[in-house]
């Protein structure tokens, strides 16, 4: 059909290296549990039923290369293991106490007690502890196309005057997908959607074939943009670069007027994890006595005052169902107008973090298999990859994007503000100095190789977008702050070793140990005169 | 901290989450008081965050907030052995420029004591000061502007506004002794602000309702909200103007 409107989803699956085998348990490890639990595994299973059933899908996904590390990682397999055991346990207790206690919320338990069996089942039966098998096992049925991110997620804009070290986020995350998933990835998502003019570069030196952008990218540029956001630019160098759609983006994703607000969906604040007794509650809590979220959550969003009516699935699913309805005619509706003065057919750039669905809005995930199986049914809306787009339409307008990011004011302010700029006074001398240690000592063998190696791994770490988000955010900025400066305290007993031609085998071993991220690592990635070094400013 | 609508919470989650905020009498405060008391909490904190004249502006991408509270748990990731703590600054003369958003950047510094130790030794006093210099890069770096900001010898960052757009920037630090003369101490790296056509081809907007439509139609929300952008305010405030003009 020649006006065919085309969404071209992205979901960008990503969690911070959180791994402390050190402790028993630890808080912070239960963000990567619960998004397996609530988005990772649903989502497999509702892609995979798609697929059984013979529906027509195609989207992209990206996976960093922190979250592929982790869920790769034997020990916090084995605790993700025990997370969902817990709940199981937990789960089985509540079924027997709302069937004495609240009969009304027994069917939301029973239903919380299936979903995590069905999890249990799924993580070892289907996928053997690694549920990247299954994403890898989509993309080769032709359902999904992977992508890769920089290798700690980090907000590149704020490293651009360190070339090697922003070449060295790229090409270290192009191993670590070929790592996981056996082939080489053809697009990146722009961490935060965070770009800045000559990002492109360094992407197509890694055969990366497209990144996404902020909404604003394209209509601030210096030159100005044909298409709006409707369809894809050329960078002068030939890497394609897509704009998230914020109007459609928008019906989603808003905390304010979103879909996810409507009354009937599950409130996601009220938690038995807060609302039970502490004697009842304290095993499925943390130590000590820290009451967090559990996932058996009984209440629809009613309204913003805090009585709660019962959360009622079906009622949830009616209102999935029209907005499902409503989602399509927006589409609709806008390429109604668009095509009218567009000269092809539009291509809505959705982006999204992959944890919305499932685990912030619980109906998410039944929300877009809604939308799937529906546009299945027309021949006016398609689901296309950005691949499978620039394979169709080769041609773009050749347009150099702006300076963006998709964070408050669509700039660094997010990740540099008064509560975290302070931060990149050492991050940046770290990453110096990580430079000047590739310089001064290349090509190391045994100790001093494995003491490099782990320096490099604490600056990439340092440079997460993540801690800084946190420290904006104001929430877990301790833990936050003390990542931070754990990574760069460790780089620093690396570089003032190194100084005296030391080696420091006790912090070594430990070091390794805590944070072994990215196995394989070559430190002379960041040597910019290298000869594997194409970054060479 | 609460995230996001604690107006949702229940009295007995409100007692909990003001007691881990440290409310002495959270558990006879009823709820009115203490929402009242940890909003008020929470934008204190949010303005210290964000500072004078700096907007507060909420990200809407809720991720890894996964408790209520920040936990005091005991659970504190320990240093390794041989880690020390990070020093303030670093013993070197340099400055570094931060590009934050179109209007402003961020500078941060340190002056090495050997160099302190020598303005000190040369003259009876001195001050510091910043200057903002808007430059023409090419074969030799042209100043085309600047203004001075006076610090104290106590500060080491400071955010820059950068008036024009489209224009590279540096930043220097000099020492000023009792006898007036100036001396540079370092520059910074140069970072250059955004140049948007649209901004300074409005009329384009104006007088093609098409073209409009293209541009800004994925930029609103359903509601009619526009996108958190500066350089997108400005290009309507234009609009608006010259509509009225």
């Amino acid at each position: 059909m020649l006006n065919r409107s085309s969404i071209g989803l992205i979901l960008n699956a990503h969690m911070p290296y959180v791994r402390h085998p050190e402790y028993p348990r630890f808080l912070e490890e239960d963000w990567l549990f619960e998004a397996i639990s609530e988005t990772y595994l649903p989502l497999l299973r509702m892609l995979n039923n798609l697929r059984d059933e013979g529906i027509p899908f195609r989207i992209t996904m990206s996976f960093s290369p922190t979250l592929c590390s982790m869920l790769t990682d034997p020990i916090l397999q084995g605790r993700f293991t025990n997370y969902l055991k817990l709940h199981q346990e937990l789960g089985e207790k509540e079924v027997v106490r709302c069937g004495v206690e609240d009969p009304e919320s027994l069917p939301l338990a029973t239903m919380y007690l299936e979903a995590i069996n069905k999890n249990l089942e799924d993580y070892f039966e289907l996928y053997h502890c690694n549920i990247l098998i299954g994403f890898r096992d989509l993309e080769e049925s032709g359902h999904i196309d992977l992508i890769t991110t920089s290798a700690t997620h980090a907000f590149l804009p704020l490293f651009s005057q360190y070339p090697s070290t922003v070449g060295a986020q790229i090409e270290l995350a192009v191993q670590s997908h070929i790592n996981h998933f056996k082939c080489r990835p053809k697009g990146f998502w722009v961490p935060e959607c965070g770009y800045f003019p000559g990002l492109e570069d360094y992407l197509k030196d890694e055969e990366l074939a497209f990144f996404q952008l902020s909404a604003q990218a394209l209509v601030l540029a210096e030159e100005p943009v044909k298409r709006g956001n409707y369809a894809p630019v050329v960078c002068p160098n030939g890497v394609f670069g897509f704009a998230r759609d914020f109007h459609l983006t928008n019906l989603v994703w808003s905390n304010v007027e979103g879909y996810p607000t409507d009354p009937e969906y599950r409130e996601f604040y009220r938690d038995i994890g807060y609302d039970l007794p502490m004697d009842y509650i304290k095993p499925y809590i943390h130590e000590p006595e820290v009451r967090v979220f559990t996932g058996f959550k009984y209440h629809a969003i009613t309204g913003k005052g805090p009585d709660k009516v019962l959360y009622k699935p079906e009622l949830a699913a009616r209102k999935v169902a029209d907005h499902t309805k409503n989602f399509l005619y927006e589409i609709r509706k806008k390429g109604k107008d668009i095509n009218k003065i567009l000269d092809r057919p539009p291509f809505y750039t959705l982006a999204f973090d992959t944890e919305l669905f499932g685990h912030w809005w619980f109906e998410g995930i039944d929300w877009l298999e809604s939308v799937i199986r529906k546009v299945a049914q027309t021949d006016d809306i398609v689901f296309e990859t950005q691949l499978d787009y620039m394979e169709r339409n080769p041609e773009a307008q050749v347009l150099q994007p702006a300076l963006s990011s998709w964070g408050a004011g669509g700039y660094a302010d997010v990740w540099a503000n008064g509560s975290n700029v302070w931060i990149y006074r050492h991050v940046h001398k770290a990453i110096e100095r990580m430079e000047e240690l590739a310089i001064r000592f290349p090509d190391q063998t045994s100790l001093k190789q494995r003491f490099l190696n782990q320096a490099a791994r604490e600056v990439l770490l340092a440079m997460s977008s993540d801690w800084p988000f946190i420290m904006h955010n104001d929430t877990f900025t301790t833990y936050a702050e003390s990542r931070i400066r754990d990574h760069l305290g460790n780089f620093n007993v690396v570089y003032e070793n190194m100084c005296k031609n030391a080696v420091n085998t006790e912090w070594l071993v430990k070091a390794e140990k805590r944070n072994s991220v990215f196995p394989d690592i070559d430190y002379n990635i960041f040597n910019p005169h290298s000869d594997r070094n194409r970054y060479n400013g | 901290m609460i995230t996001q609508n604690i107006d949702a919470l229940s009295l007995s989650e409100l007692r909990y989450v003001a007691i881990k905020q440290g409310l002495d009498d959270a558990a006879v405060m009823d709820r009115e008081d203490l929402l009242d008391t940890l909003k008020e909490l929470y934008e204190e904190r949010a303005s210290s965050i964000f500072g004078e004249g700096i907007a507060f502006s909420p990200s809407t991408q809720p991720r890894f907030m996964n408790t209520l509270v920040e936990h005091d748990s005991e659970q504190v990731v320990g240093p390794l052995p041989g880690v020390q703590p990070l020093p303030n600054e670093y013993a070197e003369t340099r400055i570094h420029l931060l590009l934050k958003d179109p209007y402003w950047a961020h500078a941060y510094w340190s002056v090495c004591p050997t160099d302190l130790q020598k303005l000190e030794s040369s003259c009876d006093s001195f001050t510091f000061f910043l200057r903002s210099s808007i430059v023409e890069i090419g074969d030799q770096t042209r100043e085309i502007d600047s203004y001075d900001i006076a610090i104290s010898k106590e500060d080491s960052s400071w955010n820059i506004n950068l008036p024009e757009q489209g224009y590279s920037y540096l930043v220097s630090l000099y020492y000023r002794d009792d006898k007036g003369n100036d001396g540079l101490l370092c520059q910074s790296n140069s970072v250059q602000t955004p140049q948007s056509y649209f901004l300074t081809h409005t009329e384009e907007l104006q007088t093609n309702d098409d073209l409009f439509t293209l541009l800004f139609s994925s930029l609103v929300t359903k509601g009619g909200i526009m996108i958190d952008n500066p350089l997108l305010q400005e290009v309507i405030k234009k609009l608006d103007k010259r509509m009225e003009g």
